[in-house]
């Protein structure tokens, strides 16, 4: 029975792993003299990093590139071997999408050896990366602080939801920890690491305790997020504990935290990150690499505005 | 059946140590209350916060319930936060394509009953063990999950559905309710009909239950099909409560509910996965997570104490058992 039974599990297996195979063996095969971009992320589970990489993808594709997507799900480790991978088959460029490059040191260097450019999309730069187009994190924090101040009239307890992990939610939170202390009437009294995966229940459970443990209006007057998942789930529980005079902010712009935005009172603010200039200028940057141009910076920092 | 082969030790003794093995945990449980009643007795021993309490757990025990009957039988299910999280994701999916809501939540449990049959195929009738069984399954239905919703979060489910996570009847919460019925209907699986019983006996002792005349390839499987539907279930609640749906929004399941379903064997059962023990298990955690908060522990420190208190109650079970 059991060999049977494996025998069968055997065979539709083996379908499983042919079929996407064969479907992507033609759609994936590389055109002679074709531009090859290899894009490399940790963090394709986030919805930004998705948005981000996606339409990079569709201004390559429109320039006739051949563009492959690797994550790795969290795993630096594993993100190394992948960029290791790459650089061996020799692609014209590496896009780096999002992750801590300091990370990853390994495989930069691998890239460097074997002549092929890392560019960073919304990544840091370190040495081995040619170069990154990014959000300037922390003035994305120091927009939202802001947003957060005038939406309680500059006073009052204030929470942070941090993710120091992540080197640009970290900036955002020193952003919003310098503006936020221009404003003498306003005081941090906590800061809350956000778990993830599953940051909106997190957010959601603490902000829940949190609200137990300051049940007195007006003692918590509002709660900045590094970003929009937890302000989402933030709000969700102020909504359920009655909370109205809350205010909250989060910093990305993603479709869930603009319509809440629209649609109620307690999400007052996102920084909408300009993900689409970030992914075009991207494109831009490695045609005029590929064309053998220098390019004018290293660093490239698109601001974000405000969403309210 | 254990036969006490140690020196034994005065009555009073024996029956205290006996006492400290069965309820010990209840007793560390109703220490923590305490603890943070103290400390916060304004914020903590307020009705309102043990509300709270119990719906935040409510979808981890309602996943833990299906966990714990896997591994009654000693085998085990690291899936079930992946599964939760692609149910979360095939309901959203449905809800926003404009399917009604009953259709939508009978076709997510119906794919998180196939879901456990598959899991439960690999293991119980290939042979596979239920650790790399398990884990690959959490690889497919995780990249499964991500492929649906190319990573993004879905959002936009009609307003009704916010009833089932959160929504109350009365003053108690649905979520509370759908764990109650759960943890019901998986107490009287377990304790009251012969597949529970089944289930046990293959947890003693595989072999000798198949030489009862057992069928524990299909008992098995069929814990599995019921791990997939209450990681369904349990998905489906969360979805609603955070009325939107990420392909990793269940993840943490993996741990907590294995972390849940370990404490509650060190309850009631010694050593044996029970429902009751789970419940337990599940309540701890969501206590101490709670009441740390609540005092305003580091959420970094939270995790630390989290995990010395797991291996606390473990190490005093053992103890116990040890000193018999």
């Amino acid at each position: 029975m059991t060999k049977i039974v494996r025998m069968w599990l055997v065979a539709a297996i083996v379908l499983l792993l042919v079929a996407p195979l064969v479907s992507a063996g033609g759609a994936g095969e590389r055109v002679e003299d074709q531009v090859d971009i290899a894009v490399v992320t940790p963090y394709m589970a986030s919805a930004t990093t998705a948005q981000v990489i996606n339409q990079f993808q569709e201004y390559a594709e429109a320039k006739g590139w051949r563009v492959r997507v690797s994550d790795t799900a969290g795993d630096f480790g594993m993100l190394v071997s992948r960029i290791q991978d790459v650089a061996a088959q020799q692609v014209d460029a590496i896009v780096l999408g999002m992750g801590d490059p300091q990370q990853m040191s390994a495989g930069l260097s691998a890239a460097g050896e074997a002549g092929v450019p890392v560019f960073g999309l919304d990544a840091g730069f370190t040495e081995g990366v040619y170069l990154n187009v990014t959000s300037d994190n922390s003035d994305l924090g120091r927009q939202a602080a802001d947003a957060l101040a005038e939406s309680i009239d500059g006073s009052g307890p204030v929470v942070l939801f941090t993710h120091d992990p992540h080197p640009g939610v970290r900036a955002r939170a020193e952003g919003a920890r310098e503006a936020l202390g221009e404003y003498p009437d306003i005081e941090i009294i906590r800061e809350i690491h956000i778990e993830v995966p599953g940051p909106v229940d997190f957010a959601r459970s603490v902000t829940e305790d949190l609200l137990t443990s300051f049940s007195a209006e007006g003692s918590i007057a509002g709660i900045w997020a590094g970003w929009d998942e937890p302000a989402y789930g933030a709000t969700q529980a102020i909504e359920r504990a009655e909370r109205e005079e809350i205010r909250v902010v989060g910093v990305d712009g993603t479709d869930f935290a603009r319509e809440e935005i629209d649609t109620g009172t307690i999400f007052a603010a996102t920084i909408m990150q300009d993900f689409d200039g970030m992914a075009q200028l991207l494109a831009e940057l490695i045609d005029e690499y590929l064309a053998g141009n220098e390019p004018e910076s290293r660093v490239y920092q698109i601001p974000g505005s405000v969403y309210r | 059946m254990s036969t006490n082969t140690s020196i034994p030790g005065s009555a009073a003794g024996f029956a205290a140590q006996r006492f400290f093995k069965t309820w010990g945990t209840l007793l560390g449980f109703v220490f923590l209350v305490l603890l943070f009643s103290a400390l916060r007795p304004d914020a903590f021993a307020q009705l309102r916060n043990f509300r709270n309490l119990i719906e935040q757990v409510a979808t981890l025990a309602i996943a833990s319930a299906g966990v714990g009957m896997v591994m009654v039988t000693g085998d085990f299910d690291l899936s079930v936060g992946a599964v939760a999280s692609l149910a979360g994701v095939i309901v959203a999916s449905l809800l926003v394509a404009g399917i009604g809501i009953p259709a939508a939540i009978a076709i997510t449990l119906l794919v998180g009953a196939g879901i456990g049959a598959v899991n439960g195929l690999i293991i119980a009738h290939a042979g596979v063990s239920p650790f790399i069984g398990t884990l690959a399954a959490m690889t497919s239905y995780t990249g499964l999950a991500l492929f649906v919703t190319r990573g993004t979060t879905i959002f936009g489910m009609p307003a009704a559905f916010r009833w089932f996570g959160q929504g109350s009847v009365g003053p108690i919460p649905v979520p509370v309710i759908v764990m109650v019925g759960v943890i019901g209907i998986t107490w009287i699986l377990l304790d009251f009909t012969t597949f529970g019983r089944r289930l046990y006996a293959i947890g003693g002792n595989r072999q000798a239950a198949y030489l009862a005349g057992i069928n524990t390839q299909r008992a098995r499987f069929l814990a599995y099909v019921y791990s997939g539907v209450t990681a369904s279930i349990s998905g489906i609640v969360l979805t609603s409560r955070l009325f939107s749906a990420h392909p990793q929004a269940a993840a943490p399941f993996m741990l907590n509910a294995a972390a849940a379903v370990f404490l509650g064997m060190t309850a009631f059962r010694d050593g044996q996965a029970n429902v009751f023990g789970t419940l337990l298990g599940v309540l701890i955690m969501g206590v101490l997570s709670n009441g740390l908060n609540i005092v305003g522990v580091d959420t970094y420190i939270q995790s630390v104490l989290t995990g010395a208190i797991l291996v606390l109650a473990v190490l005093l079970s053992g103890l116990s058992q040890r000193s018999r």
